[in-house]
């Protein structure tokens, strides 16, 4: 189809970069944000301002608001649709489990009780959720947004889009979609290592946005690819389900024996009998590791058939001093908390795969790196964005003189996916500031509120497109950009005022590092954004200078 | 095959790359599995290494779709190279044995 | 600061140093940072290519007293990744600010 390999490289490269630019660079962006994810849920909900805790007692503060746990409302609506006899009042919990990291002050509990009678899926259950401060036991409201871990890093992973885990297959085609743009983009770069320094603002538009696409593809490139790989690994059973469909009697046999061995119950007894202490296992667990000369806290908590005679408890040690996520399980018998089984160290396969997913999951403790991640996921976006504006820049004089309204819809894109993205996550900042504390559902409309901020950026993108009719610049951009810097300042000044934690005192009086790390991050893209903007004005005033000059330089093209 | 126009060209180019593309990598994964599984590699094992490799060998195969000659060629190599494997994997996986 | 913050920091100040010996070898950087004078003599090159990546291989060394090396590798690569994007941006806009890292030449 192509006469030459560099040449349909440089085909797939353009198309499917532009086409799937848009949806790619979504999911850099809030990934950068997510490395930074439990910072915003603190920023939002100022309840949770306080520093990380461990996890707490099990025996006296969890067991009591587990056993008060109750499913999702919204998924046993959905459940009673799937089953044909009316459901019991209480579900019986299939496992419990309780996860915290290094960087939490509050801990998540999660729950799986059994639907019984669902004739397509005996395995069908629904969950339950509860956030626990765990100085005191009480529960959050569970209608407040963890704007960081709720929600921006479900739009990395899934955009949002749970139907039958659509979100989660477009953001797998984007992974793919990126590394072929990665190796596309290699091969097309002819002067690869003689041009990696290369930067030249000086020269014009298309030239220098060029070098930039280069310079930010090309100096990230490792972070870039394997980020992209490790997203796909991360979800390969989703995508290729061998052991849930063709292999499933293969991988079934494989876990029954491998629970035999560790001699940890498949299956419920039916038996109801108490669980033993948790806090004595969590001691002796912690006595284990420190005996390995790894001491760590608890990583994550399982119980698995609570309340069964063959319910067992599983102890992970939080990773936080390494890359891979958890720690070697411990398991206990739940009845009588004797030590059923110490994993042992991982196989070679399996430790290779524990660092990969830990290198993209980055819950390790090292501040450094993750700031690194952050310049990581921005230069990502930079490249991403400079391939879409060097797209638009070449065709648009042409498009403008033919007629046609691709130019102008890429731009429109664009401008909708890098200012109209930032201007959605700033909305969310602010409205969370502004909303009424007790509005009931307070996270919804929060929600709604980004949603409908990125609408009116496209739209408003679209309706300013028209002066690339005649080829000019749009002035979406330099709007844009100062909506940006408008709502980046207004996020910090009110995050000062409804709350009192302010700079001065989040940085001087009481230190406080995750909330002024926000707030400073706020203020820099405002600066930014106001640089950006005075800097388009400044173009756009001198515009017949401008296209002469650019005429010129192409005339000498490079 | 010149009588197809370019669109369709394109449309079966990235059908290929996409489809054909899973489905290959598909095969490759039952084959590794059941090969693995032969020579004493546990199950988890298996799985973790094919799909640690699954999607570098996807990556190759999107790319070679678009530099190949034929889109024939393409579609008889990922379609009929996944099938394939998929049949020689699952073979070799044999009945679920203890 | 913590010993290793420290380290990390030195790590990326080197990886800087680094980057800039190794733009230095490539013609265009040398006219940034050189003005418009003579090219490079094939000897200078060698010398800066071998500081550029004598320096960034002390980096990795720096990057391992500080972690384990499972993320040491890691820090430094964004390290390099960091180091070589800022010296393409003070290149292009402050060569002055690192003209001085030649003075030698």
């Amino acid at each position: 189809m192509f006469p030459s390999f560099r040449l349909a490289m440089s085909w797939l490269h353009t198309w499917f970069g532009l086409v799937l630019g848009y949806l790619l660079i979504v999911i850099f962006f809030f990934g950068s944000l997510s490395v930074f994810d439990r910072e915003f849920d603190r920023w939002a909900i100022p309840d949770t301002r306080f520093a990380a805790q461990p996890l707490p007692s099990y025996d006296r503060m969890l067991a009591p608001i587990f056993a008060r746990m109750t499913p999702e409302a919204d998924e046993l609506e959905a459940a009673r649709g799937r089953v044909k006899a009316p459901l019991p009042e209480t579900l019986k919990p299939l496992n419990w489990s309780a996860y915290t990291t290094h960087r939490d002050p509050v801990v998540g509990l999660y729950a799986e009780y059994a639907v019984p009678g669902n004739p397509d899926d005996p395995e069908d259950h629904v969950h339950g959720h509860v956030t626990v401060d765990p100085r005191n036991g009480r529960l959050l409201r569970d209608d407040q947004l963890k704007i960081g871990s709720e929600f921006f890093y479900p739009m990395h992973i899934g955009l949002h889009i749970t139907w039958k885990n659509l979100g989660y297959w477009i953001v797998g085609l984007a992974a793919l979609v990126m590394l072929a743009a990665l190796v596309s983009g290699v091969v097309i770069h002819r002067h690869l290592f003689r041009e990696f320094f290369t930067f030249r603002p000086q020269k014009h538009i298309q030239r220098s946005t060029l070098d930039l696409h280069n310079l930010t593809g090309v100096v990230a490139l490792p972070f870039h690819f394997f980020f992209a790989l490790t997203g796909l690994t991360i979800f390969a059973a989703m995508y290729l389900p061998v052991s849930e469909s063709m292999l499933k009697p293969q991988a079934t046999a494989a876990a029954m024996a491998e629970a035999q061995q560790k001699h940890l119950p498949y299956a419920a007894a039916g038996v109801p009998a108490p669980l033993a202490s948790v806090d004595a296992m969590v001691s002796e667990a912690k006595r284990r590791w420190a005996a390995h000369d790894m001491a760590g806290e608890v990583g994550y908590l399982y119980i698995s058939h609570p309340g069964d005679r063959n319910s067992y408890v599983t102890i992970y040690r939080g990773g936080s001093d390494r890359v891979a996520l958890l720690g070697q399980a411990i398991h206990f018998e739940g009845t009588t908390g004797r030590v059923l089984y110490e994993e042992p160290q991982p196989s070679a396969v399996a430790k290779v795969n524990e660092f990969l997913t830990g290198l993209h999951l980055q819950q390790f403790e090292h501040w450094a790196l993750r700031w690194f991640y952050l310049f990581g996921g921005l230069t990502g976006c930079a490249c991403i964005a400079t391939g879409f504006l060097f797209f638009v820049e070449k065709r648009k004089r042409k498009h403008a003189a033919q007629g046609h309204a691709g130019a102008r819809w890429a731009d429109a894109m664009a401008v909708t996916t890098v200012t109209g993205m930032l201007v959605a996550a700033l909305a969310i900042l602010v409205a969370n500031r502004l909303l009424p504390e007790d509005l009931p559902l307070r996270g919804d409309w929060e929600k709604r509120t980004f949603w409908a901020a990125w609408l009116l950026s496209f739209a408003h993108a679209a309706w300013r497109c028209r002066p690339m009719r005649q080829g000019l610049p749009s002035p979406a951009w330099f709007e844009q950009c100062c909506i940006v810097a408008t709502l980046a300042f207004a996020a910090v000044a009110l995050n000062g005022v409804t709350t009192g934690d302010h700079l001065v005192k989040t940085l001087f009086i009481e230190r406080y590092w995750p909330v002024a790390s926000v707030d400073l991050a706020l203020l820099a893209v405002g600066l930014l954004a106001a640089g950006v903007a005075r800097r388009l004005r400044l173009r756009r005033s001198v515009p017949e200078v401008h296209v002469r000059t650019a005429n010129a330089e192409q005339a000498h093209a490079s | 095959m010149t009588a197809m126009s370019r669109p369709l060209q394109i449309a079966s180019r990235i059908a290929a790359s996409l489809v054909g593309g899973w489905v290959f990598v598909w095969g490759l994964v039952m084959l590794g599995i059941g090969a693995l599984l032969r020579g004493g590699v546990p199950y988890e094992d298996a799985q973790t290494a094919m799909y640690l490799l699954a999607f570098l060998v996807y990556l190759a195969a999107f790319c070679w779709t678009y530099a190949a000659a034929s889109a024939w060629r393409v579609w008889l190599v990922l379609l009929g190279g996944g099938a394939l494997m998929t049949a020689v994997g699952s073979w070799l996986a044999g009945p679920a044995a203890a | 600061m913590r010993p290793e913050s420290l380290m990390i920091l030195a790590a990326l100040l080197v990886s800087l140093a680094g980057a800039v010996w190794l733009a230095a070898s490539l013609d265009a950087h040398w006219q940034q940072l050189r003005g418009r004078e003579a090219a490079a003599s094939p000897r200078q090159v060698a010398l800066l290519r071998g500081l550029g990546a004598t320096a960034w291989l002390f980096a990795l060394l720096l990057c391992c007293r500080a972690d384990h090396a499972s993320m040491a590798v890691l820090v430094w690569i964004m390290s390099i990744s960091a180091a070589s994007c800022a010296a393409a941006f003070l290149l292009a806009w402050r060569p002055r600010a690192v003209a001085w890292l030649l003075a030698w030449a």
